[in-house]
């Protein structure tokens, strides 16, 4: 259908005005940060018109010599961890939850969106002095266990509704097939909920990557995260704002190849991607 | 081989009873349809014959061994599904090749029989292909081949035609029928048609509320149904149920008659009533007729083309000897 009355077009007028003024809303610290980044440090807080050529690269070298990649690395090692051992563990929790005829579902799902939907300072506190005590504070083992009661329940949650998309008879054609329950799920039904396990797998990394609390609180030095380390530009007598920047930068690159993924395996994950 | 042999088996889910206590037997090389409406209990029957679900009680006998506790796997049964449930993320080939791959057949072997039953199938050029790229017709024939490689013992089809459009649904029926008298293999094959019942069937099973009506040959069950459930659920147009008085002179609570055995005629006959709509087919008119003093409206079929009008007054005659009569339970009295 093609409208081309005068109203139709005022309203797609309006209605592309106020999506572009979000996405400026939206796009504006980001490119603050970027500007920030190569910004001379005396020049940070001058406006741009004054001395727009007072570009520098110094502010990255710089960064370097700091303890932030150890910390960038951190991010990885644990925010990844957290991921592998949840999908170990959640995707078959997923298929049991979505093809299994055992009562209590209900009870599994209410369980499970209340561990989604508990601040992550109910879990902190307990898990803070359970690890005092086993002397967990500032480990991996510490941080990757603490970031599973994040994406664990993430993991099965939504690896329950794509398995819940992949019909029974799929499962069933399998078994008349002579393979076994294992063989089923890994053959047939992993590979029909490829992209909902792909989606969550990257969900369950962002949701780690992104976490700023549950460090704060567990790690020490030794295993700092990324975002925590961000704070260590910030001293007693000044702010690094600079630094701040190409940080923030660091820490988003990374995640935008695996946003342009999840982007394509959540559409199609969630429009049903078993089609025939 | 394929001899099926259930014995009072029965089936609850929860509370309800699908299927109480049944008995069934199948012979080797037969082409069986279990026909009824939707929610009879004739998927979950033939689920039970698969494995898929388990028997509250009774015994399931496949080639005269007990198979009532063996896993779905390994009853030597294929089933065809009615979505068809191909693996969207194999190929073809890769497809049917799936139970050989889980019976550890060796890889020459498999070639060879997917090779066989692509070219009986047709499949041939789309062995590289995706189940979504493929038309229903073919995701049909993918499934059957997968089912045909296994070399099974009874082939179990779930309404495997009901998800395609007509004019494919008759060409694979054909197919169907021609796949058993080649493979000469049991069939065990559910729908809610009756039409497909009665084309393809060797044996026809009519269900109703888990209990079988009746067990028969399509022409059996069309020429002498039991009771008044299997007259009306076989034959379409369906036979002309006449109760109350008009029955009861002719010595019966309920009459049964076939369109095709209704006399018309301008000037005499049993009963009196109007014409109502008729439907030309060419071959054959189908025409209703609101007799008078009977609630139902009766259809009646005349081959070729008929010249009758709207609200035209006529004489109806059952043929005497093609009358069915039933008593009050529904059952056949003659």
């Amino acid at each position: 259908m093609i409208d081309n009355s005068p109203e139709f077009r005022i309203k797609k007028a309006i209605g592309t005005t106020v999506m572009l003024l979000l996405v400026t809303f939206a796009a504006l610290p980001t490119l603050w940060a970027l500007l920030l980044a190569f910004r001379a440090p005396d020049a940070v807080f001058e406006p741009i018109w004054e001395s727009p050529l007072k570009l520098t690269f110094d502010n990255f070298f710089n960064i370097t010599r700091s303890d932030f990649p150890k910390a960038l690395m951190n991010s990885f090692i644990t925010a990844g961890l957290s991921t592998v051992f949840a999908m170990l563990v959640g995707v078959p929790a997923g298929f049991a939850l979505a093809k299994s005829r055992v009562s209590g579902k209900f009870i599994a799902s209410w369980i499970l969106l209340l561990l989604r939907m508990a601040p992550p300072v109910g879990f902190v506190i307990p898990l803070f002095l359970l690890y005092v005590n086993a002397g967990l504070i500032d480990t991996y083992a510490g941080l990757v266990f603490a970031y599973m009661t994040l994406t664990l329940p993430l993991v099965t949650w939504s690896m329950w509704n794509s398995f819940s998309q992949v019909p029974d008879e799929l499962i069933e054609a399998a078994i008349m097939d002579d393979a076994s329950l294992t063989k089923a799920f890994l053959l047939i039904a992993l590979p029909a909920a490829r992209p909902g396990a792909v989606a969550a797998a990257i969900l369950a990394f962002l949701v780690a990557w992104n976490d700023f609390f549950y460090s704060l609180i567990i790690t020490r030095s030794d295993t700092t995260t990324a975002p925590v380390a961000v704070m260590n530009f910030i001293s007693f007598d000044s702010v690094d704002w600079a630094s701040i920047a190409v940080a923030s930068i660091a820490l988003t690159l990374p995640i935008l190849p695996l946003m342009a993924i999840a982007n394509r395996y959540i559409v199609q994950s969630l429009s049903g991607a078993v089609k025939g | 081989m394929g001899r099926i042999h259930l014995k009072d088996v029965r089936k609850d889910f929860g509370e309800m009873t699908v299927i109480p206590p049944l008995n069934l037997e199948i012979d080797d090389g037969e082409f069986v349809v279990f026909v009824g409406p939707s929610g009879c209990g004739k998927s979950t029957l033939l689920r039970l014959i698969a494995g898929l679900e388990n028997t509250t009680s009774g015994a399931i006998e496949i080639d005269g061994k007990d198979a009532t506790d063996l896993p779905p796997g390994k009853r030597g049964l294929a089933m065809v599904f009615q979505s068809y449930a191909l693996y969207p993320h194999l190929s073809v080939a890769q497809n049917i090749a799936f139970p050989m791959r889980m019976a550890g057949l060796d890889k020459a072997e498999q070639a060879r029989r997917i090779d066989n039953a692509a070219r009986v199938l047709n499949l041939t050029d789309y062995l590289d292909r995706k189940p979504g790229q493929l038309s229903g017709g073919q995701r049909q024939r993918v499934a059957i081949g997968r089912a045909i490689v296994r070399e099974p013992s009874a082939f179990l089809f779930d309404e495997p035609l009901s998800n395609l459009d007509a004019a494919l649904r008759v060409g694979m029926r054909l197919e169907i029928s021609e796949l058993h008298k080649r493979l000469d293999t049991t069939m065990i094959y559910v729908t809610h048609d009756q039409v497909e019942a009665m084309t393809m069937a060797d044996k026809i099973v009519v269900l109703n509320k888990g209990r079988i009506e009746q067990v028969g040959s399509p022409l059996e069950l069309y020429d002498n149904p039991r009771n008044l459930f299997v007259a009306k659920f076989i034959g379409s147009p369906m036979m002309n149920i006449i109760e109350g008085e008009a029955a009861s002179t002719q010595g019966a609570a309920a009459l049964g008659v076939r369109p095709e055995h209704v006399t018309l005629s301008p000037d005499q006959g049993l009963w009196q009533g109007t014409v109502g709509v008729s439907e030309h087919l060419g071959s054959d008119t189908f025409i209703r007729v609101d007799v008078d003093g009977v609630p139902e409206t009766m259809t009646v079929r005349a081959p070729g083309k008929v010249r009758l009008n709207y609200r035209d007054r006529v004489f109806v005659t059952p043929q005497e000897a093609s009358m069915h009569r039933f008593d009050a339970e529904g059952l056949r009295v003659s």
